[in-house]
């Protein structure tokens, strides 16, 4: 009679641990894929100064996008913006800019409308697209495009 | 001889231990206030250069700008906490070399625009720590806050070691940069231009900490 109570609890209780187990593995969400980043892959997607002091990770920008870099796709000004705030906030910290009209994050032409990357480039050097029209005085303005 | 005073103090040992508590009480209450008093941006502006420094402060949550009115004093981000003597040498040190600066060296050489950039190295992380103390679990962070600041805790104790105001530009200084440009601007083509901002920014100032 004990021996038949004893089997039936280790039932249980090996049910309950298949079911942890079970429960375990559908809630666990995929680990973030690592992509080691050989010096090669590193000359050919270069990072800004600001972000390598930062030990950003392939990951951190392009999430969810697999562990293939050559299959990478842009970010977005979404991507930028889920640590950079908001254009809003990028504009206000340029404000001393918008006393003499040239905050480029408020332009005078376009205002907050302009996407992150039609200036700021990740892997490559960053385009000042006032410098289209400014040739000239860009360089009295403001800096390098980071 | 010895003997003879170590009597004297035994006889009279209840009285020395009395006198001996109330000169440390009274060393304590000294240091604390001394600590206390000096400790805020009324204090440290009267030698430190840091005008613009305040006034962002002032427009920022952490200087008194948010709902609920709370006031982050400059010594909790700015100095160490990690142990009381460490913290007052830092204080004492960093006040020597401000005034000296402010009263006999040349101020208007620092150059601000460039100290933004080692900004991490002027915040204390404990300081922040010691209010934020979820920041790798609080469910307001957004989700991408809270992978960051894993990576953050990733880096610790390595050589890539970052500090919160690596990524938290002007935490604390709400629009520093253009306050700081108010006063010495970063391009020659703003100068001059600033003047009635700057104005602005003073008579601000002087009426915060009246």
């Amino acid at each position: 009679m004990c021996n038949k109570k004893t089997l039936y609890l280790v039932g249980v209780f090996l049910f309950f641990n298949a079911m942890y187990l079970i429960g375990s593995e559908v809630s666990k969400t995929p680990p973030a894929q690592e992509v080691a980043v050989s010096a090669e892959l590193q000359e050919k997607f270069p990072l800004k100064n600001h972000h390598a002091k930062l030990s950003l990770k392939c990951a951190d920008c392009h999430e969810g996008q697999g562990d293939e870099p050559e299959n990478f796709q842009m970010i977005g000004d979404e991507g930028c913006l889920s640590c950079h705030k908001s254009k809003q906030y990028l504009a206000d910290r340029l404000k001393f800019m918008d006393v003499l009209h040239v905050n480029p994050h408020n332009s005078i032409h376009d205002g907050q409308r302009l996407y992150c990357d039609e200036c700021h480039f990740e892997h490559q050097k960053s385009e000042n697209m006032c410098l289209n029209c400014h040739s000239n005085d860009v360089k009295i303005w403001m800096k390098d495009t980071p | 001889m010895i003997k003879k005073v170590f009597l004297f103090i035994k006889s009279k040992l209840f009285i020395f231990v009395m006198a001996g508590v109330f000169i440390g009480l009274l060393f304590s209450l000294g240091m604390y206030e001394g600590l206390h008093r000096t400790s805020n941006d009324k204090f440290c502006i009267v030698c430190h250069e840091m005008a613009p420094m305040v006034a962002s402060y002032h427009s920022n949550v952490h200087g008194g700008a948010g709902k609920s009115g709370i006031k982050v004093a400059c010594v909790t981000c700015h100095l160490p906490h990690d142990n009381v003597l460490n913290y007052i040498y830092t204080k004492a040190k960093n006040g020597v070399v401000e005034g000296a600066i402010h009263f006999f060296g040349n101020p208007d050489a620092i150059d601000w625009h460039k100290n933004r950039q080692r900004r991490d190295e002027f915040v204390v992380d404990e300081g922040c720590i010691s209010c934020h103390t979820n920041y790798t679990t609080n469910p307001n962070i957004s989700e991408k806050g809270i992978k960051m600041h894993k990576h953050y805790v990733s880096l610790q104790d390595t050589d890539k070691q970052i500090g919160c105001a690596s990524c938290h530009v002007e935490i604390g200084h709400k629009g520093l940069r253009s306050m700081l440009n108010y006063y010495k601007p970063e391009y020659e083509f703003y100068d001059g231009k600033f003047d009635s901002k700057k104005e602005a920014v003073e008579k601000q100032l002087l009426e915060t900490l009246k």
